[in-house]
């Protein structure tokens, strides 16, 4: 059985000119100890399916619907209560934003001996002793003198540390963590990735990363989903996908990736890019989301929406031209 | 830390004496002969002389300006025209009640305003979100002595629940105290329930947006401690701004209920010197309000550091 | 691609051999945006009802001589204090005066005190914290005054000032004017002062245009939408205001109907006789309600970026 089984999720939201379908109709399953990455552009519904997991959503005026089975136990059945129990505690976040996420008002000690103190029932004390530990995990120096500090006293870089300590604080069996790097200077995208790749291997827990990064995925990805205006389009292990992506948007992903020592070829070398704009999620959209940017559309794709079929063994992708022996025959 | 207070209450003292200016002033920039004014319609140029010589309106302005800030910095505010008491005297004699009413508002209004305002925000867009905005809105729109008059004849004449007017004293006992200054303290807090409410939920709606409660979500933490621990702590700074300004209201609230209730303090004292035209009293209490509004609000800028480390001086 | 099998736009079931996704059920019942009269009430509702309550108050003030009134200051000790009745529909006060007539024209003192309160403060505020804004010089003088004044309680002022002047209208709205325009200049100056820092702003100076130019076309139209939501609540503030020194004797002289009088004049028989009381109280609360509501409303609309928080 799989540490956490997504089936179906829609979440949709309320909005004044319509209903917004940010995610609708994504299932994905994540192993124990295994690292997953969602990509897409912003907007696709990447971030919003990570928050329905946890069930961080605001309902209303969103709402989630389908199944969300973590150790076989759906959680959007649990009780409020039973919900917070899980977070934080079985499955933690992190942010993408380093700088807002953590609480400018109270110290880096407390807000790590907060998630402590809530799920392992220590007092104030041993939960900053752990804090310091903790500190001392993600390698912030000087760890005694930074439990009492306040978020504005530490570099982004620091902080992101700090969340990273709040999130392990309890030995989560899944860590999502939502475009963990996205905000830092690259050298300090290194340092955090290489953290979390540590860290993962020395705590055992699963991870979700959400990201456009596709380097980012390159390098510490197992398996990759890649959603497009709230569907999953296609999924794969990270090798497979990288050499022989079979949707049209992957591959337009890829092409738009800048690769090392490309850049002085001249002509050949300009960075591909998809054209066109995601389209809006309010509007119920009869075929292939994809189509109204897709090189290939046809009248097949813009009428009836693909399925998700196995192209290749552990690879699907929801394309009707996708064949399954190669790329798309063009 | 302590040279930034120095230098912020030193910044206290040209306010002040602006706005002593401003007090001593008005007599004077008013159209007319200010003593036969205050004299009145009925009186005779002897009144008219009596008093022009008890203002020392006979000096040049800027010696009598100099000769009453003298004596206020001095615990002098000057003798009533009317009757004939020192100022501070008749000051003195009236402020427990008034005191007695705007600390017992005070508290009153900021315990119940500021949990409405955090659950209006966090029920935003319901019904209770709506009952609260409507009661904020009616708290702006009827006056202070209609309220006043309407929990009298309810509570008062109709239930015979608390006293219809008057004051006990603190020192007759604390319930006989309490009892006389319920309605009144009521009529007095709704505007300024209004404005704390309003300004809670307007704050913490925007924290409760911020990264860091999403965190603090993530983590499990309970709805209790999200919005009372994490986002209310956040909200401080702006809520207590509001809370110190609306004291302003609660002045000029006093005035009135003092006079629907009946209750003996300088609120009253103000509308007798206005009917009387007794102009040093109003002076004397208007000055001493001032004086009071401006030191709250310098409090409350002082009082910053302790809600959000952020602020250093 | 040759491969694509092409259908027709009539076609709706998938061609065999294509596999067709399952589609999704609604998980949120459809949200239908509404348009035109009624949509603008149904989005601004607080605006509506406001905006729908203070024109006909304008209109009873308006109106008053047609809406079966009768002279409001005519005297008649021979009815004193009739309970309300078919005959004096508010009853009558201690000297016979008919309540009903008194209220009507009420609306008219509160009403123009109001407006021209929140009128004139508007534009002396305005131009004060313009210059604030503009001139360094004047600014810190200026704002010094203004601190003076936001230090002593707008109806204390009020009242220290009417203390000296015989009571009038045009008085109480001086008065008034006076203790409400630290408040409209600091908004102003604060508008301008950010203003000023836009890019758009800065690339106008950086080309060269006038100071006047711009103040006219990118300072000025930027100030009005939240000068007009603050002159809202002036005129709110300004006829709570007028009936507090009125009912404590410092406002319009007692001849004159207005619903501060009239509730003054109510108070020594209150516990006895509340309607007169009572009548002058719900039309004043009713007004400034409107006035209040007109301002929220109009404040949601002009800045749809405060609309969730206020």
């Amino acid at each position: 059985m799989a540490l956490l089984e997504v089936e179906n999720l829609q979440t949709h939201f309320r909005t004044p000119d319509g209903v917004n379908r940010a995610v609708d109709g994504v299932s994905f399953h994540v192993n124990a100890g295994e690292t997953v990455a969602i990509v897409g552009e912003s907007g696709c519904g990447k971030s919003v399916t990570s928050m329905s997991i946890l069930r961080l959503i605001p309902e209303p005026p969103g709402k989630i619907a389908g199944a969300i089975r973590f150790e076989g136990r759906d959680l959007l059945k649990l009780s409020d209560r039973e919900m917070r129990d899980i977070r934080g505690n079985e499955i933690s976040m992190i942010f993408q934003e380093p700088m807002t996420s953590l609480n400018p008002v109270l110290t880096v000690g407390r807000q790590i001996g907060e998630t402590l103190r809530l799920h392992q029932g220590l007092s104030r004390q041993q939960a900053e002793e752990k804090a310091v530990e903790m500190l001392t995990l993600v390698g912030i120096p000087e760890p005694r003198r930074r439990v009492r500090e306040y978020p504005h006293q530490l570099s982004g870089g620091m902080r992101q540390r700090v969340m990273i300590a709040i999130a392990l604080a309890c030995n989560p069996k899944l860590l999502i963590a939502d475009e963990p790097t996205t905000a830092l200077d690259v050298t300090i995208q290194a340092q955090i990735l290489e953290l979390m790749r540590d860290l993962k291997h020395r705590v055992g827990a699963a991870i979700v990363l959400i990201t456009h990064d596709l380097g980012v995925v390159a390098e510490v990805a197992e398996r990759v989903i890649v959603m497009y205006a709230g569907k999953k389009v296609e999924e794969a292990a990270v090798g497979p996908l990288f050499n022989n992506p079979k949707h049209p948007y992957t591959q337009g992903l890829l092409g738009s990736m800048p690769k090392l020592g490309s850049s002085l070829h001249g002509d050949e070398t300009r960075l591909a890019e998809i054209p066109g704009l995601v389209p809006s999620l309010k509007a119920k959209i009869p075929g292939c989301v994809f189509a109204s940017r897709c090189p290939h559309a046809t009248d097949l794709c813009r009428q009836v929406a693909p399925a998700l079929e196995e192209k290749a063994p552990g690879h699907v992708a929801a394309c009707h031209y996708a064949t399954k022996e190669g790329a798309i025959a063009a | 830390m302590f040279a930034y207070v120095v230098r912020r209450v030193l910044a206290t003292i040209p306010v002040m004496a602006l706005v002593a200016l401003f007090v001593f002033s008005l007599l004077y920039i008013a159209p007319g002969d200010p003593a036969a004014v205050i004299a009145g319609d009925q009186a005779t140029p002897q009144d008219v002389e009596r008093i022009r010589a008890s203002l020392g309106l006979d000096r040049p302005y800027l010696v009598r300006f100099g000769a009453w800030v003298w004596g206020i910095l001095n615990g002098d505010m000057g003798t009533s025209i009317f009757t004939n008491l020192p100022v501070t005297t008749m000051i003195a004699q009236r402020i427990e009640p008034t005191l007695s009413l705007m600390v017992l508002t005070l508290i009153l209004a900021v315990s119940i305003a500021v949990p409405m305002g955090v659950l209006a925000a966090w029920k935003q867009g319901t019904l209770i979100d709506r009952a609260v905005m409507g009661f904020a809105v009616l708290g702006f729109s009827v006056p202070v002595f209609v309220v006043g008059y309407l929990l009298a004849y309810v509570f008062a004449l109709e239930l015979d629940w608390l006293p219809v007017q008057g004051y006990t004293a603190f020192s007759n006992g604390f319930f006989p105290w309490l009892e006389n200054l319920i309605l009144p303290s009521v009529a007095l807090g709704g505007v300024y329930i209004a404005l704390i409410a309003r300004i809670t939920r307007a704050t913490m709606l925007e924290v409760l947006q911020q990264d860091y409660i999403r965190t603090a979500r993530a983590k499990g933490a309970g709805q209790s401690s999200i919005l009372f621990l994490h986002a209310l702590k956040n909200a401080a700074v702006p809520i207590v701004t509001v809370i110190g300004i609306g004291i302003a209201l609660l002045i000029g609230g006093a005035v009135v209920t003092e006079s629907v209730f009946a209750i003996p303090g300088l609120g009253r004292l103000t509308v007798d010197a206005i009917l009387r035209r007794d102009y040093p009293v109003i002076q004397g209490v208007v000055l001493l309000f001032s004086f009071v509004y401006v030191l709250v609000n310098l409090l409350i800028d002082l009082a910053y550091t302790l809600f959000d480390p952020r602020i250093r001086y | 691609m040759a491969s694509a099998t092409v259908l027709s736009p009539a076609q709706a079931a998938p061609p065999p051999g294509v596999a067709a996704a399952a589609p999704m059920p609604d998980v949120l019942p459809p949200v239908k945006p509404k348009k035109g009269f009624i949509g603008f009430i149904r989005r601004n509702p607080t605006m509506a009802i406001g905006g729908f309550l203070l024109l006909l108050m304008v209109l009873v003030a308006i109106f008053a001589p047609l809406l079966w009134t009768t002279d409001p200051t005519a005297l008649a000790p021979a009815r004193r204090t009739r309970e309300p009745s078919a005959m004096y529909w508010f009853g009558t006060d201690m000297l016979g005066r008919d309540v009903y007539s008194r209220v009507l024209y009420g609306a008219r003192v509160s009403l123009i005190v109001g407006f021209s309160v929140a009128i004139l403060s508007s534009i002396i505020g305005l131009t004060i914290g313009m210059i604030s804004g503009y001139i360094r010089l004047a600014d810190s003088i200026i704002m010094r005054i203004m601190d003076g004044l936001m230090s002593i309680p707008p109806i204390l002022l009020a009242i220290a000032l009417m203390a000296l002047t015989r009571g009038s209208v045009q008085n109480v709205i001086i008065a008034i004017t006076i203790a409400e325009i630290p408040r409209v200049s600091r908004l102003v100056r604060g508008v301008v002062l950010s203003l000023r820092e836009q890019p758009y702003v800065e690339a106008a100076v950086a080309a060269g245009t006038r100071t006047p130019m711009i103040i006219w076309r990118h300072i000025l139209p930027n100030t009005l939408a939240p000068i007009t939501v603050q002159a809202t609540y002036i005129c709110a503030a300004a006829m709570i205001t007028e009936a507090i020194l009125s009912f404590i004797g410092a406002g319009t002289p007692p001849i004159i109907p207005s619903w501060g009088n009239i509730m003054a004049e109510g108070r020594a028989l209150w516990q006895v006789k509340p309607y007169i009381v009572f009548f002058p109280a719900v039309f004043l609360s009713i007004t400034v309600l409107a006035v209040n509501l007109l301002g929220d409303g109009l404040r949601d609309a002009l800045d749809p970026r405060m609309a969730k928080r206020l």
